[in-house]
């Protein structure tokens, strides 16, 4: 289970993982309906196979480290984040978070094209467990830095695509957690709101628990501080981003 | 180990308000109508039940007030529904949040359910206007109705965290449930008079006011409307069979509650 505790007990660490075990139950025959479950336990067929894709995770963050997570598709990495987030319950192992921890496993979860920008800030932030009082006090940071001010109150599915994300991204940058989880959602936007992402995310250094899961050796590099290799459940390589990125592409030779 | 208080600390009670707040704004988005829908449906549901059953087929004559009788079964017939159709379906609809949020599950069903809640509220302050209007004389009984209808929503939450957390895995059930509520508004005294069954079989009258929905249904009528409904409460001897009813909703409520928190914990894998 993911436990969450103050900020302060942790020392100068931000999350422990300790020995992370997780695997899904796959259905194999098609076990979706009660009919075929049924005919599945008479015919004394279990329905799933089990995949086992976290075996035995064990890392640090310590407070204001930028940690980069890469691996190939399938790895483990974002169920590694789920775990981390609370989302999934491993099998085995811990996490303990000392802080708040806001996950972006997606930009814009929950929000809906028929509510004004506005109103889906507000319920992103309820979503992302953010009181009124401190969404109201994120506020306008947040429309500033998605440079959205003339549109909020206008529905979202008046927003163009781009206006979208941004309004996604800023609320995921603005957010006031003191652990911020992000999977591959770095720079988003035009070039100009690019650079604007990339601007703030080197400006975090130190300042700010990241971990990042991403494929873009470049970034890794650019804004890590260290970087975990998973392949196949396990972390395979850790340490400089340099090196570690070098281990991603050997993956390939 | 969660405990009470922890329930409804900040974070639940924000998430549970931002939700409800977003299904009843959504809930009549683009119609023309809009919120008057929430009121009209019932209505003319009731239109419908009222011109059948009591102008054609002359079901309310002796039963004093029978258009609001068979108003207020049909209102809270209709949050019923509303409530465990919605509150069954609630885990899957919103899927995309599960999948990717971690917070308390059961936010999403009684989030869901609320809109069905605020509607019952509306129609109710409709039944009374039309109960004014009709001549049925306030007493102080209307003051107990709440209790019954608490009861209601606590066997529509029963349902829908029971059936709702099988609804994950076996998405039949929703579709099972559509059918079963068929079969079980004929199984309660909503638009027919129980004095007519009791007329030809009291044991049959009888048996149908175990059913936790008859038995509300009837309380509801005799302390709103009329003394003359017949009650559990009348209609059994003993105290233990009295509490038949209002002890399956127990049971009801507390296997949904059980049930439902031992599965949330896997619903983002499965949903």
């Amino acid at each position: 289970m993911a436990k969450v505790m103050n900020a302060a007990d942790g020392g100068d660490i931000a999350i422990r993982v300790k020995d992370l075990h997780k695997s899904f139950k796959l259905p194999t025959e098609r076990a979706w309906g009660l009919k075929q479950a049924i005919f599945n336990r008479l015919k004394g067929i279990k329905g799933y196979k089990t995949q086992k894709v976290l075996r035995g995770i064990d890392f640090e963050v310590k407070k204001g480290e930028f940690l980069g997570i890469v691996g190939r598709n399938g790895s483990g990495k974002s169920t590694l984040l789920k775990v981390m987030s609370g989302i999934y319950v491993p099998q085995k192992g811990e996490v303990d978070i000392y802080g708040t921890l806001v996950p972006f496993i997606e930009l814009g979860v929950g929000f809906n094209p028929e509510l004004t920008g506005r109103e889906n800030v507000y319920l992103n932030g309820a979503l992302l467990g953010f009181s009124n009082e401190e969404i109201t006090e994120m506020y306008d940071e947040i429309v500033n830095f998605a440079e959205l001010k003339d549109f909020m109150d206008q529905k979202l599915k008046n927003y163009s695509s781009g206006m979208q994300v941004r309004l996604a991204f800023s609320i995921a940058v603005r957010a006031r957690g003191d652990i911020l989880i992000l999977d591959e959602v770095l720079a988003v936007g035009d070039a100009a709101f690019q650079q604007k992402c990339n601007d703030y995310f080197a400006s975090l250094h130190g300042n700010q628990t990241v971990i990042l899961v991403t494929h873009s050796m470049e970034n890794i590099t650019k804004f890590c501080d260290r970087a975990i290799l998973i392949e196949n459940g396990k972390i395979v390589n850790e340490g400089e981003p340099e090196k570690v990125a070098e281990a991603y592409k050997a993956l390939w030779s | 180990m969660t405990k009470l208080p922890q329930v409804l600390n900040r974070r639940n009670r924000v998430l549970l308000k931002e939700l409800s707040k977003t299904d009843f704004k959504l809930r009549y988005q683009g119609s023309v109508l809009g919120y008057l829908w929430a009121v009209l449906r019932p209505m003319l549901m009731f239109c419908i039940l009222y011109v059948v059953f009591s102008k054609v087929l002359r079901f309310g004559d002796g039963i004093p007030h029978y258009p609001v009788y068979l108003l207020c079964g049909t209102i809270l017939w209709s949050f019923f529904t509303e409530c465990t159709g919605m509150g069954i379906q609630a885990i899957v609809m919103r899927g995309d949040l599960i999948r990717k949020l971690s917070f308390p599950k059961w936010i999403v069903v009684i989030s869901t359910t609320s809109t069905a809640l605020i509607n019952l509220g509306i129609n109710l302050v409709v039944l009374i206007v039309f109960a004014l209007l009709n001549g049925v004389e306030p007493s102080l009984n209307w003051l107990l109705a709440p209790i019954p209808i608490i009861e209601l929503y606590a066997l529509s939450l029963g349902i829908s965290f029971l059936l709702g957390a099988i609804n994950v895995k076996y998405r039949d059930v929703g579709s099972i449930w559509d059918v079963l509520t068929q079969a079980l508004f004929y199984c309660a005294p909503i638009i027919y008079p129980l004095s007519m069954v009791a007329s030809s079989s009291i044991l049959a009258a009888r048996i149908i006011l175990l059913n936790p929905i008859a038995q509300i249904i009837q309380d509801v009528r005799y302390l709103l409307i009329t003394t003359t409904a017949e009650t559990t409460w009348n209609y059994y001897g003993s105290a233990w069979s009295k509490t038949i009813p209002v002890v399956i909703v127990v049971i009801v409520a507390i296997l949904g509650a059980v049930y439902f928190r031992k599965k949330s914990k896997f619903f983002a894998e499965e949903v």
